[in-house]
Parts: structure tokens; C-alpha cells; sequence
């Protein structure tokens, strides 16, 4: 297992060797960054029992947090002027602190009622930036450079690998620990966890902020992948977009969080490529019907989506072996 | 061992993916990578061209028009062959100019956000080695492709109808122009007709809350206060509103005001007048002013009470002014398909003059002669980028609805023309009344690149000389009294 997530890791690393550059920076980048992103819902939902859809509100705090710090003298944002390393821990602070609060605000609702606040949270979070438009823009901030460190895409995407990897492989070793093993009690029973005399809520508040703390990264390798954020990118379609990614590939999967990036993303950017296609209907137009019914037949084949898939087809194999 | 067998699986899908996912032959671990290698003009294949368009969001009716526009031009100017009888998405064939191919690589699709555009340019541009790009066609978009062209110095970009004014004043790529006015251009004229001829010293303003919408008003505004008036109120509804009550209560009462300058777009207008009539009760026509979403449709549900209002221009006159060189453009548009579902016909197949008479289909088509001109300006020889970008920004075009050549900043200096709702025996039609020649996007110094983008409070209201303000062309019964 461990032998085969490294094959996968060496592999990503050797692909900007045999890919093209457009695969390279853009699908495989957007799959990181996009994965990254889906992976702390997957991670909420995993260890604490928590479905979140405010994680992409965090990814846009932290992108217009990193805009306003680094940029300097153009008519957007605030224009801080501040080294761009210094934007970018400030940007993860800030979005980490307000994971943080909002976290430890739901932190004593459950099930529906922590996704219903989660969603106000990303509505709410949405106008905040569309309505207050000294941080925002006004309509959004643009010509947001990388640090210098990052300059060629190809570095771009190996910091999304990085990243991608010490996350994945972070959330899984946290499962292990004592607040990762608490955090876990907590998703199954919080009575009991309570009675035993662990702090519920704090367990909770700590996961979330976390979570954003993950996210704030996505966000960032966002904006220097894009070099602009707006408030319709953070606006509850591209919300529940992160969701469905998370779902498509498989809730309770960390890895199913890239899995259905990737998937996404290819059905974005090559779907309409596929000859005859448009013949079916299927232009770009309509690409959002197909990620639906994509995700319905998900949704009705695979509960644990893509990753539920690929177990039920090796299971068979598995049983039919002599 | 069951996991190995996933994660194979998955490295397997990427890189069979990876090395199937477009053609260009690559080192691929290239620090130089800030330009694709399909970029740019160095290739000598000719021009590879996208057309950024919409085919979601509030302006997706009007995919198949840009896409006509850019066509119509090639058709004219270029000998191409359009692929369909009834519809331009299905590309063209054959353009050529100065024996210099035009090959139609892809349409984008974009959905009005700044994010989409970008990732459909990405496309259009790193996998299938565009160097041409026309569009995009909204305000937002237009600044986030001016900066990727600025990013992408060997790209052309021509824009479509996109009509934000930083896009040029203040992010200034040298690759990007425009063959049109911004926003605020349209609305050039009209501030000084309603204070000098119709008594207005007071307005207030309501406008989408997006930078087209800030553009628009910034021009009213701009115009209005140069030659004396006042504003006293200005609301910005979010673009996509459907209930505009709250924000019509946010305005003063007709008995407060002289009158009222509208500019919200789309779907937008009606319900907002609707509105308007809910809460302030009943129009008077000649108290309201408008822009391009101003037209006689709105007599359908508000009655002929509109009739009197004022409206700013767009890219295109209204229909009563008919030149020999329009009815030639609409015919020529009438030859070249035999129906184009277009927007206006609620993307019904209609005869293409119907969408070739409005904005949209003609920013697009403004661009395409612009190439074509370019490309014959050069000789056909675009692999000297620079000279290629200079023979563009020289360029002064004979266009059907008034000649357009570039100010400094490579946004167009144009012709606009003013209209007014009239009541011709219980029709609602709209008339041309004036025509503001050689408008260019500053103002005459109100807008620069070091003034604040227009906003929700800027530009602030200010006494100033305008250099077309009384110069406007009177125009009776459709004929330009010059």
C-alpha cells in the first residue's frame, strides 16, 4: 500500500516529463488545487462526522486575504504592498482564525443542521466580500503575482503535489493521534465523549480550523494559479461544486477527494473535445447537466462514489480468485 | 494490496490522459513554460483563432450572435465559408487574408464570471495554440483577459463587446484592443441633451452593482455634472436581482427629483421599472433615462407611459437610421446564412439582419474586420509580432455604423448615437435624436489611469468641459442634419 502510494507520488512527480504543458498546468494543477480544497470536507466528514460547505469560503478568504496584503498601488483592494511570503502567512492566519470561530460558533450542531450553517456561512461570506468592495475589488482582484519561488507553472504544480501529499498524508496520521482517535469518539457519540469528560465543542472548533488552515493553502495555490479572485468565485454554484467533487469521489475517501477533482476537471476540459458529442447534445453549454447526472448515477451505483466503486469491482475480482 | 491496485489505477488514468490530452509535442519540464509552446505567432501556421463567447449565464443568449459577428467579417472581408446554413457555432472554412490562413481553433464558453473566462482562454490558447483571441464579451471578463494578454505578450487579443473601461484605461496590455466604446462612452451626450434641453438640474442614478454597470453610470454621471447638473442619489442593485423593491425604496420621489438615469441590463430593466411603478407610482416617460437595455420592448408590460424617455447608445444606431453601408452590412449578413437563432429572437431561427443590427453581433464583427484589415496592413506576415500589434492599433475602420480608429490606450474613439422612446399612434418605437461624434473613454480628463476605477461612488459629481458637449449631430427623421 505504502509501496503503491509512492509508485503514484513518483509517478505525478515524472509527469511534467512525458505530459504536455497545458496537462500539466492546467488539468493536473486545477485537479491539486481542487482536490486539496475537497480533501478537508472529506476530512470533516471522515473523522468528525461534520459536512461542511463553507471549505470554499476559506479557499476565498485566504485568496482575497493574499491579494489585498501582496498587491501594491493598483486601483483593487487594499494594496498593502507586503512581501508576498509574508502575504501568504497572513493570509493563512486570517483564514485560519476565522475557520476557527465559525467552527467553534456551529460547533454544537450536528448533522443537517452544521451543513445548514455552514451553507449561511458560505452565503453569508459571499456578500460580505461582494458587498464590501475595499477588500473585494471593486469586482474582484486581479493581476495577483506568484512569489518568485513559484514563477514557472511546473513549480506550481509541484507545490500542489506537495501539498497535496503532506495533506493527505497529514489528515491520515491525525486520525491516529489522540485528538485525531477523540476527534472520531466524537463523531460516533458526543454524549458519551462528553460524559468521559472531553471537550466536544473544542474538538470540533480545533477540526474546523484545521480544516481551514488546509483549505487557506488550497486558496492560496489558487490565486497564483489563477491570478485572480472574485466574489462569484466563491458564490454558492462553484460551493457546491466543491461538494460534488467531494461526493463524486466518495465521501468518506481522502483520496476520493482527487479522484473526483481529476474526474471533474476532465470532464470540464475534455468533454466537449470527444468526437461526436455535440452530436448527442452534449456542448459545453450543457456541461453542468453531465456533472449532475455524473454525480446522480454516483449517487444510486456508489454511495462512497468513484472510490466505492473501485472497492466493489475488486471485491469481486477478489471473491472469483481461486 | 487492494489499495495498490486503486492508486495504479489512477496513475495509469493520468498519465494515459496526460499523454493523450492534445498534440503538442513538448519537453515538458520547462521552467520556460510561462508561454506555451503552441503560443504566439512564431509558429507561421497563420492566424489560430478563438472566440471567447458565453453560452451560460445572463448574457448566454448571445453565444450564437458574437460567434455570427466575428464570422460575418471572415465572410466579407476573408472569404470564408461558414460550416452551417443556420448556425455560425459550427465554424467556418476557408478565411484567408494577404495568403494568410485564419483557421478557427475553438469557441470558449464563458458564464459571465471573471474565473470561467480565464480558464476558457487557458484552454483556447496553452492546448489548442490559439494566437488569436476575440472576446470576451462582458465587463468582468474583459479586465481578466486584458490581464492575461498583458501575461502573454505574443497573444492577440480584439475584444468583443466587453464594456468595462479598465480593461484599456487602466490595465493597458499592449496586445489588447478594442474595436468599441466602453460603457461609459454610450452614455456620452445624454447628460448634456437632458440639462440643456429638457431642464434636468437633478438625477438620480440606479445601476447594476458590476463593472459595467459602474461604467455606465460613471459616463452618465460624468456627462451630466460636466455641464451643470447635480446627482443626488446612486443605488447598485447586484446584477441578477428579480426582486428590486428594496432598492427602488432607496430612491427619491418624483416630485423630488427632475428625473432618473437607469442602467440596469438585462432581464434587470423591466423588473426594475416595475418596481418603480409599484413603489412611486406611475411612469412618466420623459422623467427616465436609460441604456441599451431601454428599448420599446418595455412597452409590452409597462405601457405606452414609457414613451418620451431618453436612451443612451450602444454599439450599433437604432433601426430608424438606415445608411447605404448599413443596408449592405444587413444584407450581407441576410447572404451569408439563411437563419441564425439568435438572441433577439429569443434564439429562434430568425434572419440574421435581426441580430446583425444589434451590439453584440457588431462588436464581434468590428473585431473580425480588424483582423482582417490588420492582417492585410501587414502583408499577411505576422510572425514580427510587434509590427503586427502597431498595424492594428493604426488601423482606422470603415465600419457600417460610423468609421472607429484606437486612442492611446487601444480603445476605440466612436460615433455614438442618442434615441428617444416615442408614442407613433399607440406603438412605442425608438427614434434617433442626436449622434456625439469622436467619443473617446477619458472625458476630456475625467477618466485617466490614475483615477479610481468607476465605482459606486466614483466619479464624483464635477463641473468640467467636455470636448463634445454642444457638438452633438441633431438627427431628424433618421437623416443626420451634419
Amino acid at each position: 500500500m505504502k509501496l503503491a502510494f509512492a509508485c503514484l507520488v513518483f509517478g505525478l512527480a515524472l509527469l511534467p516529463a512525458v505530459a504536455t504543458p497545458f496537462f500539466v498546468n492546467f488539468v493536473m494543477t486545477q485537479t491539486l488545487i481542487l482536490g486539496l480544497a475537497a480533501a478537508t470536507i472529506v476530512f470533516l466528514a471522515k473523522y468528525g462526522g461534520m459536512i461542511s460547505l463553507a471549505q470554499l469560503l476559506m479557499v476565498g478568504i485566504a485568496g482575497f486575504m493574499y491579494g489585498n496584503a501582496a498587491l501594491d498601488g493598483g486601483a483593487r483592494g487594499l494594496n498593502l504592498g507586503w512581501h508576498p511570503w509574508a502575504a501568504a502567512g497572513f493570509a493563512i492566519l486570517v483564514t485560519t482564525l476565522v475557520a476557527f470561530v465559525l467552527g467553534a460558533i456551529a460547533s454544537r450542531s450536528t448533522g443537517i443542521y452544521f451543513l445548514m450553517l455552514t451553507l449561511v456561512y458560505g452565503v453569508i461570506g459571499y456578500f460580505v466580500f461582494a458587498q464590501i468592495v475595499e477588500i473585494s475589488g471593486p469586482g474582484g482582484i486581479t493581476s495577483i503575482q506568484r512569489p518568485e519561488l513559484l514563477g514557472p507553472p511546473v513549480l506550481l504544480y509541484y507545490a500542489g503535489l506537495l501539498l497535496s501529499v503532506a495533506a493527505y498524508a497529514g489528515f491520515r496520521a491525525l486520525g491516529r493521534t489522540a485528538f485525531g482517535l477523540a476527534l472520531q469518539g466524537v463523531r460516533d457519540d458526543p454524549v458519551r465523549m462528553a460524559s468521559l469528560g472531553f471537550n466536544v465543542p473544542l474538538h470540533r472548533a480545533l477540526a474546523f480550523a484545521l480544516a481551514g488552515f488546509v483549505a487557506g493553502l488550497a486558496g492560496l495555490l489558487n490565486v497564483w494559479w489563477n491570478g485572480q479572485i472574485d466574489p462569484a468565485s466563491i458564490s454558492i454554484g462553484p460551493t457546491l461544486i466543491l461538494l460534488i467533487i467531494a461526493v463524486i469521489g466518495g465521501i468518506s475517501s481522502l483520496k476520493g477527494a482527487w479522484l473526483g477533482a481529476f474526474v471533474y476537471v476532465l470532464v470540464l476540459t475534455y468533454l466537449r473535445d470527444l468526437p461526436l458529442v455535440d452530436r448527442i447534445g452534449l456542448t459545453e453549454a450543457r456541461f453542468n447537466t453531465v456533472i449532475g447526472v455524473i454525480v446522480l448515477m454516483i449517487m444510486v451505483l456508489s454511495p462512497e462514489g468513484l472510490t466505492g466503486i473501485v472497492h466493489k469491482i475488486r471485491k469481486q475480482f477478489g471473491e472469483t480468485r481461486p | 494490496m487492494r489499495r495498490s491496485k486503486v492508486l495504479t489505477l489512477f496513475m495509469a488514468l493520468a498519465l494515459t490522459a496526460g499523454c493523450g490530452g492534445g498534440g503538442n509535442a513538448s519537453s515538458g519540464l520547462p521552467a520556460d513554460q510561462k508561454q506555451p509552446a503552441s503560443s504566439g505567432s512564431s509558429t507561421g501556421n497563420g492566424i489560430r483563432l478563438g472566440i471567447l463567447g458565453q453560452c451560460e449565464g445572463p448574457f448566454g443568449g448571445f453565444h450564437e450572435d458574437v460567434v455570427a459577428g466575428t464570422t460575418l467579417a471572415l465572410a466579407r472581408f476573408a472569404g470564408a465559408s461558414p460550416s452551417s446554413k443556420t448556425s455560425a457555432l459550427e465554424g467556418f472554412s476557408g478565411a484567408k487574408v494577404a495568403g494568410t490562413p485564419i483557421e478557427l481553433v475553438g469557441i470558449g464558453c464563458g458564464d459571465d464570471t471573471a474565473d470561467r473566462i480565464v480558464q476558457e482562454v487557458r484552454r483556447l490558447v496553452e492546448q489548442l495554440g490559439a494566437n488569436v483571441i476575440i472576446g470576451p464579451l462582458s465587463g468582468d471578463e474583459g479586465i481578466a483577459i486584458a490581464e492575461y494578454a498583458k501575461a502573454h505578450p505574443d497573444l492577440t487579443v480584439l475584444a468583443g463587446i466587453s464594456g468595462s473601461q479598465e480593461q484599456t484605461l487602466h490595465v493597458r496590455a499592449p496586445n489588447y484592443f478594442r474595436f468599441y466604446g466602453d460603457g461609459a462612452i454610450w452614455n456620452a451626450g445624454l447628460g448634456d441633451l437632458l440639462h440643456n434641453k429638457e431642464g434636468w438640474e437633478t438625477v438620480a442614478v440606479i445601476a447594476d452593482d458590476y463593472s459595467f454597470g459602474h461604467t455606465s453610470a460613471a459616463g452618465f454621471i460624468a456627462d451630466f455634472c460636466a455641464v451643470g447638473g447635480k446627482v443626488t442619489h446612486r443605488v447598485f442593485p447586484p446584477l441578477g436581482t428579480t426582486d428590486y423593491s428594496s432598492y427602488i425604496a432607496q430612491l427619491p420621489n418624483p416630485d423630488e427629483v427632475d428625473g432618473y438615469f437607469w442602467a440596469v441590463g438585462g432581464t434587470g430593466t423591466q423588473a426594475a421599472l416595475e418596481a418603480f411603478v409599484n413603489g412611486k407610482g406611475d411612469l412618466t416617460g420623459k422623467q427616465h433615462a436609460g441604456n441599451l437595455f431601454f428599448n420599446p420592448d418595455l412597452a409590452q408590460a409597462l405601457g405606452t407611459d414609457i414613451a418620451g424617455a431618453y436612451v443612451g447608445g450602444f454599439a450599433t444606431l437604432p433601426s430608424d437610421v438606415r445608411t447605404p453601408e448599413i443596408e449592405e452590412y444587413l444584407a450581407a449578413a441576410d447572404k451569408t446564412w439563411e437563419s441564425i437563432p439568435g438572441a433577439l429572437s429569443g434564439n429562434k431561427p430568425a434572419k440574421p439582419s435581426v441580430a446583425a443590427a444589434f451590439g453584440f453581433f457588431y462588436g464581434y464583427y468590428t473585431a473580425g474586420v480588424a483582423l482582417a484589415e490588420a492582417l492585410e496592413a501587414v502583408g499577411g506576415d505576422i510572425t514580427d509580432v510587434p509590427a503586427f500589434h502597431k498595424a492594428i492599433a493604426g488601423l482606422t475602420l470603415d465600419l457600417p455604423y460610423g468609421d472607429i480608429k484606437l486612442d492611446a490606450n487601444r480603445s476605440g474613439i466612436v460615433d455614438v448615437g442618442l434615441s428617444r422612446l416615442v408614442n407613433e399612434s399607440g406603438k412605442v418605437v425608438q427614434q434617433t435624436v442626436a449622434i456625439v461624434p469622436g467619443v473617446d473613454q477619458t472625458f476630456g480628463g475625467t477618466f485617466s489611469p490614475d483615477t479610481p476605477s468607476p465605482g459606486r461612488d466614483s466619479p464624483a459629481c464635477a463641473k468640467r468641459d467636455l470636448p463634445w458637449a454642444g457638438k452633438a449631430i441633431t438627427v431628424v427623421n433618421g437623416v443626420p442634419q451634419r
